[in-house]
């Protein structure tokens, strides 16, 4: 009884690390700010909308979010398929410096992302890319930790599976369609969640490679909320930050029990 | 967050190292995209890359909009990037990617570095009688002048000025004034901490976190000392050493001064009793501020001296002739003393054009709000900074985290700023050699 007591003063006080901030960036954007700087601290606001109103108004939201649904959605989706069809070729097909090239992802996601940030920039600049679309999305298409991350799973799959798919007659495409990607349902979708969430929350590049607000995305657009609200307007920048935040917390809300799966599965060999 | 902008300033920062190294001088680069209006579709299109948001960013939009309505050849396009290190690095990064915007907001510690890298043009082909030396205020205007040759322009320029809360004053029963000097303040601290506010008792004095090395420049002078001489590191030395105790012991033995992310947030939420802040601050501060403002000159201490700041403009050279000649017409434009003026009112910057001291509408709110006033009489006090911390690149960063370790751990301003001086002197050879040929 006494060692249960104490589990659950242990559970919520964690729960209250993990929450209260999220609490308080949820509570502050309905606050009023008289009631945002009140001491002793205000738990629960007075209702008001206006901070969302400010925020959308203070920046071009709208253009942001279509911006950054853009480069999640065409961003994730190539970089998706690149990431399977490369694990793909890595687990079933036989090639030449297989084992020295498959090193050569590995060690690609041993290098941290600013080191790449410079050459990228110059190729970029190069295409003429500079403020587009495409110098958006296409430099982050290639994904190792997402090619490693499906390489390892497709390993874990029985062979017994897919010779019995080649001795149907199934080509690569078909095995991999029809056999492999639905057997990998719970790895695919981690997958795809962890890179749309990575494509959504990306903050350096699209900084560097936008000069106008029309080209802007939601994460560069919070930076110039601050910028332009700075001063006092916590309410108005948590109500900014929560519209940023909210689409990936539902996805990650809906896809979570894959994703718990996922990660874990292929941890053990059955 | 920030940790990932600084990442992200440090590569930029080696971008512009690499952009010097294979720029061509001449070369004429294409301008960043954007967005033009029908109506203005025919006009030489000139980018200007700001970094004023809020209420300046505002005042911003609004003389650009009035310059395009003003004439039918012209369009200027604002393009926000940031903080003035933003801006600078987003020109760097541009001029690698062989691009350029025609007209930048350039700071008290960036425009250097540009011109030291000959990626600005040089102004005085583009003066007349409306707009040049006489018509500017001199001691700014000259900041930019180096050997003769103009190459920016002052715009939002500023110095520090201390502002209270005219409020906790009274009720802490002191002078409705600012102080004289720092032991001034510092003798004031009891009474300030009597006064309540947000449940506890008010704090004397917040420093900044970030960039608060600029004010610090104007400090240490007060306290008899200097950054630099020249190019020769003088900050380890007793007036700076005095500047940095003065603060530490407000924090650590009073308890009386903090470390703030934004001093002049918390001061307009009435948690703190004066900060020193610049005078492009004005209007934003009074506006949020939910108590009676006031404003005054920095305190003294063995000496008076306030550091200049802010932002200048500057015309990039890899630009064709058509644009610098459209982006000069907006330089002219702004040096107008209506503009200039209309300027001061919206922002609390500080009027840098001569003729804008005797506008109407300037001088109504000055009568009004004398606040308005205090900087441009504080100005015959102000002079530019010492030479490290304007041609040593990121020398303010250096500074900047030696206070923050006085202020965040106690550190001894001895000991810190000793090796602070270590770096400022690596970073003054690096300089050196560029700073001897091009500025002395």
């Amino acid at each position: 009884m006494k060692t249960r007591a104490i589990q659950y003063v242990v559970l919520i006080g964690v729960a209250a690390v993990f929450l209260g901030p999220l609490y308080w960036l949820l509570s502050t954007a309905f606050k009023q700010p008289t009631q945002i700087y009140q001491w002793p601290p205000a738990w629960w606001p007075h209702l008001t909308w206006e901070n969302f109103s400010l925020a959308w108004k203070a920046a071009p939201f709208d253009r942001f979010f279509l911006n950054s649904t853009i480069i999640t959605v065409i961003g994730t989706a190539l970089k998706v398929v690149n990431a399977v069809l490369t694990a793909y070729a890595f687990a079933y097909l036989r090639f030449p410096f297989k084992k020295i090239l498959f090193f050569a992802v590995l060690g690609a996601m041993m290098v941290p992302g600013h080191v790449t940030l410079l050459p990228n920039y110059l190729t970029v600049a190069t295409l003429g890319w500079i403020n587009t679309y495409a110098g958006l999305i296409i430099p982050g298409i290639g994904s190792a930790f997402a090619t490693f991350l499906m390489r390892q799973h497709f390993l874990t799959l029985p062979t017994e599976v897919t010779d019995a798919a080649a001795v149907d007659g199934a080509g690569h495409l078909r095995t991999l369609w029809r056999v492999v990607l639905p057997m990998s349902r719970p790895m695919l979708i981690t997958v795809v969640v962890i890179t749309a969430v990575e494509e959504w929350n990306n903050f350096v590049w699209p900084l560097i490679v936008t000069n106008t607000a029309s080209m802007r995305t939601l994460p560069v657009g919070l930076l110039i909320l601050k910028d332009e609200e700075g001063l006092a307007a916590w309410g108005t920048i948590m109500a900014g930050t929560l519209l940023v935040l909210a689409p990936m917390l539902l996805i990650f809300l809906v896809a979570q029990r894959y994703i718990v799966g996922g990660i874990t599965a292929g941890a053990l060999k059955g | 967050m920030s940790m990932r902008r600084r990442t992200f300033l440090g590569v930029t920062a080696a971008l512009g190292l690499a952009g010097c190294g294979y720029r061509s001088v001449d070369a004429i680069y294409s301008q960043p995209a954007g967005e033009v209006p029908s109506k203005y579709e025919k006009r030489t299109r000139v980018v200007f890359w700001s970094p004023y948001g809020g209420v300046n960013g505002k005042a911003v939009d609004k003389l650009v909009a009035k310059f395009n309505d003003s004439q039918s050849d012209v369009y200027v396009e604002v393009q926000f990037q940031g903080s003035y290190d933003d801006v600078a690095q987003k020109v760097a990064a541009a001029l690698v990617a062989k691009q350029a915007p025609d007209l930048a907001v350039l700071s008290d510690v960036t425009w250097e570095r540009f011109f030291l890298n000959e990626a600005l043009e040089p102004l005085n082909g583009y003066f007349n009688d409306g707009f040049g030396p006489g018509v500017y205020q001199q001691k700014l205007f000259g900041e930019y002048v180096v050997k003769g040759q103009s190459w920016a322009v002052p715009f939002a320029r500023s110095t520090p000025i201390m502002y209270y809360n005219r409020d906790a004053f009274a009720k802490a029963g002191l002078p409705d004034r600012v102080p004289r000097t720092w032991s001034e303040l510092r003798s004031w601290v009891p009474e300030l901490a009597k006064v309540q506010s947000g449940g506890r008792s008010l704090r004397t004095i917040a420093f900044a976190k970030i960039d608060g090395d600029w004010q610090f420049q104007g400090n240490v002078w007060q306290f008899g000392g200097a950054y630099s001489k020249g190019l020769d590191v003088t900050i380890d030395e007793a007036g700076a050493v005095a500047a940095g105790e003065w603060q530490r012991e407000m924090v650590h033995e009073l308890g009386a001064a903090y470390m703030a992310s934004s001093p002049s947030t918390d001061f307009a939420n009435g948690l703190v009793g004066v900060i020193q802040e610049s005078t492009g601050g004005m209007k934003t501060i009074t506006n949020k501020a939910k108590f009676k403002v006031g404003a005054g000159f920095i305190p003294s201490e063995v000496a008076a001296g306030i550091a200049t700041g802010g932002g200048g403009i500057g015309m990039l050279r890899n630009i064709s002739a058509e644009r610098k000649q459209a982006a000069a017409t907006f330089l002219q434009f702004l040096a107008t003393p209506e503009n200039s003026a209309w300027w001061t009112t919206q922002t609390g910057y500080l009027p840098v054009v001569n003729k804008a001291r005797e506008d109407v509408e300037l001088k109504k709110l000055i009568a009004e709000q004398p606040n308005y006033g205090v900087a441009i009489a504080q100005l015959e006090n102000a002079r530019q900074q010492d030479a490290i911390r304007l041609y040593g690149r990121n020398a303010n960063v250096q500074i900047y985290t030696g206070l923050q370790q006085i202020y965040a751990d106690n550190a001894q301003p001895k000991k810190v700023f000793a090796s602070v001086a270590r770096r400022l002197e690596a970073i003054g050879d690096e300089v050196q050699r560029l700073y001897e040929e091009k500025v002395l």
